[in-house]
This record gives structure tokens, sequence and C-alpha cells, in this order.
């Protein structure tokens, strides 16, 4: 049984169709990942999933649950934690208090305590500034405040939109080392990527997007040699 | 010297009337980056409700007087009543409103506003003639040197700092008030935070209609008179006390109204007309010198 399952899923901007049908499907523990150009509906997809956006028609089942009717504050107690492209980190708010209110939801002040000790021991740089205010750090910092934040909610999937943006490759190698992390835990992970080797590296399959819908699938192994891929997005 | 401590304390007292008005607006535009042009008629209905409730408990009065305790409950029932009206507001007019142009909700708040006004104005038993204000708190004159102050002035100072410092270290200190801050940075990430982003908003109005019924209160036990229209003009000197300090800043808000207040005052104090325009004067400068106002924050649009 699938974890999140996504079925014909279509997304409209007014009369712009952004995701036209779209079905795709995560397991337990997996990581898989969405490649495709710029405006092809990845993080539509990604927005749509966790309820910033409403879909125009199809389905979007989360551990037995629909999530196309649940407004967004309620998704994230379901336990999907979504790491928006760009980062959005709360600048004017200290590090440790980005921080906590990824734990909005958590009533356990252990589980809590845990999840923060497990921030910090993935990201010891954020430990180093938790009274610095999160719009000061760099880049990479706020990409790493806005993953600690995602695991403080404590989710059981996340979903990673663009991780590497603007980020200098010894940071993306932080980065993605920590995101592996993550997914040894036991957290699910949908990524998005324009770096499409590196998500197809890390991914276990992955699906191609194009102008709203999916027209390759498969294994990462396998979409690394193939043909259509490497011309389109590996740049081999 | 004795004249100037005398009018300064006026100027303290007209600016914590001020300052608790401007806060609504701030936070208010901290939130949902709107200016809510119908708030200082909340000022209004705060005195308006706090007349009736006082009628109300008239059978309570002691030597003319009302107790302590039915003083708390009529303030303290004003503005609840206040502030659910606020929340109401939101709800109805500005909720769906929050997607669109601006244009939209600033239009639609001049409409809350002049209908604010009108409606109790049609109706027979308030109408549109000034009414006097009950005396709530004892006025006991006290002389420090040559300055008189009066109980009323020490009670309604003091209630108001203390209420700002309160508001103030619930927004920096506590879970809600990181809520609330986080809800103005950045709508959508609260949302995947877990907030939920429409009670925040919910709050924050209803925060600044409490506190707009207090200064309204506080208002009309300084000039015993309400009418309908008394919102307008004290919430355009408010939203310029805010701009002043910073709109979208609560300590700017109360650094703001606290200066028009006191400026105002003294400017009167040497020409009665003077205290009118002082305030356009003040903001204007400060505009030109730093345009996001006192203690506000040049908003960077990023990319």
């Amino acid at each position: 049984m699938a974890m999140l399952e996504v079925k014909d899923l279509q997304v409209s901007y007014g009369a712009i169709a952004a995701v036209r049908g779209v079905s795709f499907d995560l397991n337990q523990g997996e990581i898989i990942a969405l490649i495709g150009a710029n405006g092809a509906g990845k993080s539509t997809i990604l927005r749509t999933i966790s309820g910033l956006v409403k879909s125009k028609s199809g389905s979007i089942r989360f551990a037995d649950k629909e999530l196309t009717k649940t407004p967004a504050h309620k998704i994230v107690a379901l336990g999907i934690a979504h790491v928006p492209e760009g980062r959005h980190v709360f600048s004017g708010l200290t590090v440790l208090e980005n921080l906590k209110l990824g734990a909005t939801l958590q009533n356990d002040e252990a589980r809590k305590e845990e999840n923060l000790k497990r921030v910090f021991s993935m990201f010891p740089r954020l430990e180093e500034r938790i009274t610095q205010k999160a719009g000061t750090l760099s880049g990479g910092e706020q990409q790493m405040l806005a993953l600690g934040r995602a695991i403080m909610t404590d989710g059981k999937l996340m979903l990673l939109d663009e991780p590497s943006m603007g980020l200098a490759p010894i940071i993306v190698e932080e980065i993605f080392e920590n995101i592996l992390r993550i997914n040894k835990n036991g957290t699910s992970i949908l990524l998005i990527e324009q770096n499409a080797n590196l998500a197809l590296a890390v991914s276990s399959r992955a699906y191609v997007l194009e102008n709203g819908i999916i027209t390759i699938e498969g294994d990462s192994k396998e979409l690394l040699v193939d043909e259509r891929v490497k011309n389109a997005y590996l740049g081999a | 010297m004795t004249t100037f401590l005398q009018f300064l304390v006026y100027g303290v007292q007209l600016g914590s009337v001020y300052a608790l008005l401007a806060l609504g607006y701030s936070m208010v535009y901290g939130i949902v980056r709107m200016i809510n042009m119908a708030h200082g008629d909340f000022l209004m209905i705060g005195a308006l409700s706090a007349i009736f409730i006082a009628m109300g408990f008239s059978g309570f009065m002691v030597d003319g007087r009302y107790p302590f305790y039915i003083v708390l409950a009529i303030i303290l029932s004003a503005m609840i009543l206040t502030g659910l009206l606020g929340v109401l507001v939101e709800k109805i007019a500005y909720k769906p409103l929050r997607d669109r142009p601006r244009m939209s909700s600033l239009i639609t708040a001049v409409g809350v506003s002049m209908f604010l006004q009108n409606f109790p104005r049609a109706l027979p038993f308030i109408g549109p003639q000034p009414r006097p204000f009950p005396q709530l708190f004892p006025l006991i004159q006290f002389r420090l040197g040559g300055v008189v102050v009066t109980s009323t002035q020490i009670i309604l100072i003091v209630v108001s700092i203390i209420l700002m410092i309160s508001l103030d270290a619930i927004v920096q200190k506590t879970k809600f008030g990181a809520q609330i801050r986080a809800v103005s940075f950045d709508k959508d990430a609260s949302l995947l935070m877990g907030i939920d982003t429409n009670r925040v908003i919910s709050y924050t109005f209803l925060i600044g209609a409490v506190l707009a019924a207090a200064s309204g209160i506080f208002y009309a036990s300084i000039y015993p008179q309400v009418d309908v229209y008394m919102g307008s003009w004290l919430g355009t000197k408010s939203f310029i006390a805010a701009v002043i300090g910073g709109i979208g800043s609560i300590r700017g808000a109360i650094l703001g109204g606290f200066i028009l207040g006191i400026t105002e005052i003294l400017a009167t104090s040497i020409n009665s007309n003077l205290g009118y325009g002082i305030g356009f004067v003040i903001l204007i400068v400060i505009l030109l010198i730093k345009p996001a106002g006192i203690l506000g924050k040049t908003e960077i649009d990023k990319v």
C-alpha cells in the first residue's frame, strides 16, 4: 500500500493549466524525485499536496486520508512537512524561534527536545546561531534552518522543493548528506530538483514532468542511462 | 516650567489614548498588510457600549458612583463586545477579499467605517447627538509642586502602559506571539508549520478592537462626550501616530502615539489652532528622514 497516492491531479491558476492529470505514488521509506524544466509543474504539485494550492480535480491520498479538501495547517498535522522553494524562513525571527514554530503542533515536550537535538546534531551551525535572526543567515544556513524546521514538525513525509537552489557545491553536499540521514531515520521524501543528476543519484524512483504531465517514469538507476533523460536533463 | 509639566501630563494622557488605538492599526497592518480604515470606529463603539452597559448597571450605584468592581465589569464587557465586533468585521468584510488586490479591502474598510458610524446614528436610542459619558473613575486631585494630577489621569496612564507592556510581552515572548510574528512575515510558511493563520488573524483583530475600546473609554473619561463620529478623527490621528512610529511595529505605534499626543498638547498650549496641524507636520518631517517611520523597517521585496 502506497503511503502517498496522487491520482489524475489537475491544478490550474486561473485559465492556465499548470498540472494536467498527474498520477504517481510513494511508498513508506522511499525517496522519489520529480524532475523537469522550470514551469513543468513540479512546485505546483508539492504546493497542492501540502494544501497551499487547491486542485481542480483528481485525488491525493496520504495514509488513507484525502488531502484535496483538507486545509493546509491540518495537512501538517497528518505528517507532511513541506520545505518550500526559496526556504521561506521567518526572516525577522531568531533561529530558535523558527525551529520552535516547526513544533507548533507538537504537544510532547520530550519529543520536541529530542527533535531539536537531532536538528542540532545534523546542523551544528544552527546551534551556534540560535539567537541570530534568520534573515541574517547565509543561503546554505537558511536551507538548513528550513530543513530543521521541517524535522521539528515531526512529519512522516517530507516534500523538498529545490534544496540545492543557489548553493555552493560543498554546501549542497552537506545538505544532501543530511537529507539521506533524515530518510534513514524513517522519513519518506518527495524531492524536486533542477539538478537531475543529483536527484537521480539519491532517489530510488523518479518521474519526469513536462508541461504538467508525466512523460517518463522508472527506477532512478535506469533513468540515469535513459537516452531521453540524458539528452534533456543530464547535459551529457 | 510648572505649566510645561502640567501640559506634559495632558500630553501623556492623550498620547496613551493615541498609542492604544495606533496599536490596532499597526498590528492589523503587520499581519494582513491592510489599513483598517474602520479601526477608529471601534473606539467609538467601545465608548458607546460602555455608556449603555453603565446604564444597565445603574442599579448598582452607591451614592451616585459605581463601585470599583462594577467599573471593572463595565469596562471589560465593553472591551469584549468591541473585540467580538472586530472579529466579526474581519470575518464578514475583509476575509473574503484577502487574496484580492489591496484596493478592494481598503475600499471595503471605508465602507465598514461608514456603516459603523451611520448604523448607530440611525438607531433611535443612539442617534447623532453627543451623549455624556458616565464618570467611571474617581476624580481626586493631587498637587505635585504646582502640577495638578487627577486620579483619573493616573489610572488611565498606568492602565494604558500596563496594557501596552503586556501586549508587547505577549507578542515577543509567548508561543502565540511567535505565531503572530510568523504569520506577519510569511503566511504560506506559517501554514506549513501547522499554524491556523485564519485563527491568528482573528485574534489580531480581537486584540486590536479590545485595545481600541479601552482607548475609547479612556478618551471619553477625559472628554466626557461621545458621538458616533468621534472614532473618525481620533482614528486618523492614531493612524498618523502608527505611521510616525513605523506601521507594523508595536513599539513604534506606542512611541508614535506618545510623540503625537505630547506635541499636540504642547502645540495647542501655544496656539489652539496649531494642535490640529502639528501631527501632519511631524508626519512629513519623519517620513522625509525615515520613510518607514521611526521604528519601521524598510521592506525589501525579495526575488
